[in-house]
């Protein structure tokens, strides 16, 4: 493991953010913490980065204990958070220069990193510009070139998309999927069931301070998101027949769609689709809806995560 | 409601919510009305400590002089034995003058004989000397007619005693702009280096950039020593631009040495910087800290006698400003400008500055870890 967190605790004042958290991080792997805001995703990762202390609780960041290495430890992470860190009245060049300067790069090593950020982050095409003068895409891809500059083996980035439209949002997973094919283990936090599912080799989905689950994606929704759905539509005037003839698959009306939960929906589908034709009745739409993380958070926690957030 | 208003109802709040902010508003006018009527409200005004040489030996008329001046207020007299060692701390500027009262003075005033009375004056600072030489003058002229009155009855017509005068240093007072060019060029040590490095910590912390700089491998030391070396060199442009102007637009009759004004400003720069970190990691928000270092700077310019000298302050506030390390630097350069000191005679200046510059940074990585790291 190249993170190794045990029974963290973290108060603010009355309030424990952090309650009692254990996991740990593979090397190479992109772990994602999934839960709703206030759920100590960021205190996590703001103590893994050194920048808060824990009140109780273990962590080793390649075989560095936090409390006793911490600097080394802060050189093998590049810590990317929400907000863009970057001075505005710098151009994008001088803020990587700047953060460079912290880890006491070389000119040489700086010049690799900056064709490795032109490369893989796309930034060379507005290296010389103001950070003021840039668009909100521009500076994220330049706040983690400048989260990077110094070739962490381990990178911690605190909702990355958050406040992204859907393609901006694509092209930042785009570029955490080839920091991974660099060799990257990545520790990111998210509030995106989507984004959790389609970048992360292990989530960690957590409420009020503690890991209520943690496994591949795939494994939290087959194990805890429950059965596969199948949704049918019909024409209107036959929606009733159709309930009828697939009143055994104990089918569930709504929005004028029929919804039958499927431990094999392939094979559910097959035979639904056989009995809606024998009888005549023609489908506008049938599909299986697999369970998401969203399921699998209503199901551990009794609500949606939007509703967690509010 | 109306976008003006709300804007303006917001910034209130968030004053009032600031309580580092609303602390040092208030702060600012009390301590600056408590600090000119500590100076102004009162009947002495001034007080500077005066050597006395009394070669006439223990007589009732000594006796009554040395208890005289005492009482006066506006003197604190120290009593030499030995003329040469009076002057010597003249010339240290520990004492803004020297009077010695000569031999047989007694038998001479007694015996109705005109008698002199010599007083050297420090003529570093053209204000106190003035003051001191008036009020040594006067009180002798007060003391006769006291004399006469008490002996033989009635006004005395004349008085015998004869002050006679002379200026150490520069061998006269010096002029109004040789006494206020070395307090102006304290301005930047003071209030450039301070209002520069004040926004250095609390800026970045309120901007988030701090955090980049606290996630990285960099020693709390080394984040001040790099916000101290930018500051310094902002301050050293605002040195640059003071002395140049003050050069050429006043051509004071001064002694510009820059191998001791130069290490003197840059550790009275070094104080100021290191005392603007220590603000700059306590403020919590930029406004704080500015009204914070705003007030500071200028309580701490009346204190170090940047402008005027601390013999204008009450004897305790004398001795607060005593051991502010900026008065060292402020008086340094007096010395060096004015007395053409040596580098033996700032060697204590010198040492004060560069121990108080210590301690500041060792407070400011301190507070870093308490405040900033929390």
């Amino acid at each position: 493991m190249i993170i190794e967190v045990e029974e963290l605790v973290k108060y603010y004042g009355d309030v424990k953010a952090v309650d009692g958290v254990s996991f740990g991080v593979e090397e190479g792997e992109t772990f994602g913490l999934l839960g709703p805001n206030g759920a100590g995703k960021t205190t996590l990762m703001e103590i893994l980065c050194c920048l808060r202390k824990s009140d109780s609780g273990k962590v080793n960041v390649l075989g560095y204990d936090l409390v006793n290495d911490s600097y080394k430890i802060r050189s093998s992470i590049g810590f990317c958070p929400q907000e863009t860190l970057l001075y505005d009245l710098l151009n994008v060049h001088e803020n990587l220069a700047f953060s460079a300067s912290l880890y006491s790069l070389g000119s040489k090593k700086f010049k690799e990193r900056i064709d490795f950020s032109t490369k893989v982050l796309g930034v060379g095409e507005f290296l010389t510009r103001r950070v003021d003068k840039l668009s909100g895409g521009m500076k994220r891809r330049a706040n983690l070139a400048a989260s990077i500059i110094h070739d962490p083996p381990i990178v911690i980035l605190d909702e990355p998309t958050v406040g992204f439209d859907p393609t901006i949002k694509r092209e930042f997973w785009e570029l955490i999927k080839n920091l991974k094919s660099y060799g990257k283990t990545v520790l990111l936090s998210t509030h995106d069931m989507y984004e959790a599912d389609t970048i992360c080799d292990r989530v960690a989905i957590m409420e009020k301070g503690k890991i209520a689950a943690l496994d591949k994606p795939d494994v939290l929704k087959k194990k805890i998101g429950g059965e596969s759905a199948i949704h049918i539509r019909t024409k209107d005037t036959q929606t009733k027949d159709a309930c009828k003839v697939l009143e055994k698959y104990n089918c569930v009306l709504t929005d004028n769609e029929i919804q039958i939960s499927a431990e094999n929906p392939w094979e559910t589908m097959t035979e639904i689709s056989s009995k809606l034709i024998s009888k005549g009745i023609l489908t506008e739409k049938i599909e299986i809806v697999e369970p998401t993380l969203e399921d699998v958070f209503i199901k551990l926690s009794g609500r949606r995560l939007t509703e967690a957030e509010e | 409601m109306n976008p003006i208003i709300g804007i303006a109802v917001k910034d209130t709040k968030t004053f009032f919510r600031e309580r580092g902010t609303v602390f040092w508003t208030i702060a600012f006018p009390v301590m600056i009305m408590l600090l000119f009527t500590a100076i102004f409200g009162r009947d002495i005004p001034f007080n500077a400590n005066i050597g006395i040489v009394n070669e006439d030996g223990q007589t009732p008329v000594t006796a009554e002089i040395i208890t005289g001046l005492n009482s006066t207020g506006i003197f604190t007299l120290k009593n030499f034995t030995d003329r040469t060692e009076a002057l010597r701390e003249l010339n240290a500027t520990n004492v803004r003058a020297v009077i010695t009262i000569p031999q047989n003075f007694t038998n001479d005033l007694c015996g109705e004989q005109n008698v002199n009375v010599s007083v050297v004056l420090d003529g570093s600072n053209a204000d106190v000397a003035r003051l001191v030489s008036s009020g040594i003058s006067t009180f002798f002229s007060r003391y006769y007619r006291s004399f006469y009155s008490a002996t033989h009855g009635g006004e005395a017509y004349s008085d015998p005693i004869t002050v006679n005068e002379e200026v150490s240093a520069t061998g006269q007072i010096i002029g109004y702009k040789e006494n206020i060019v070395p307090g102006m060029l304290c301005y930047p040590l003071l209030f450039s280096s301070m209002v520069v490095s004040t926004g250095a910590i609390v800026y970045e912390r309120e901007k988030g950039t701090l955090k980049k700089i606290r996630a990285s491998p960099v020693h709390p030391l080394n984040v001040l020593f790099g916000k101290t070396l930018a500051a310094l060199f902002q301050t050293t442009i605002s040195i640059l631009i003071m002395v140049t102007l003050a050069y050429v637009l006043l051509a004071p009759k001064l002694n510009w040495n820059p191998a001791l004004l130069a290490p003197i400003m840059f550790l009275g720069s070094m104080n100021g910087i290191a005392l603007g970190l220590v603000i700059s990691c306590i403020g919590r928000s930029p406004q704080e800290a500015s009204n914070a270092a705003t007030t500071i700077a200028i309580v701490l310019q009346f204190f170090i006698g940047m402008y005027f000298p601390i013999e204008y302050l009450p004897s305790y506030l004398q001795q607060i400003g005593r051991v502010i390390p900026m008065t060292y630097a402020a008086q340094a350069i007096r010395d060096i400008m004015v007395r053409n000191a040596t580098l033996g005679e700032i060697a204590l200046p010198l040492t004060t500055l560069t121990i108080s510059a210590i301690v500041l940074y060792v407070i400011g990585v301190l507070l870093y870890r308490r405040w900033v790291e929390k």
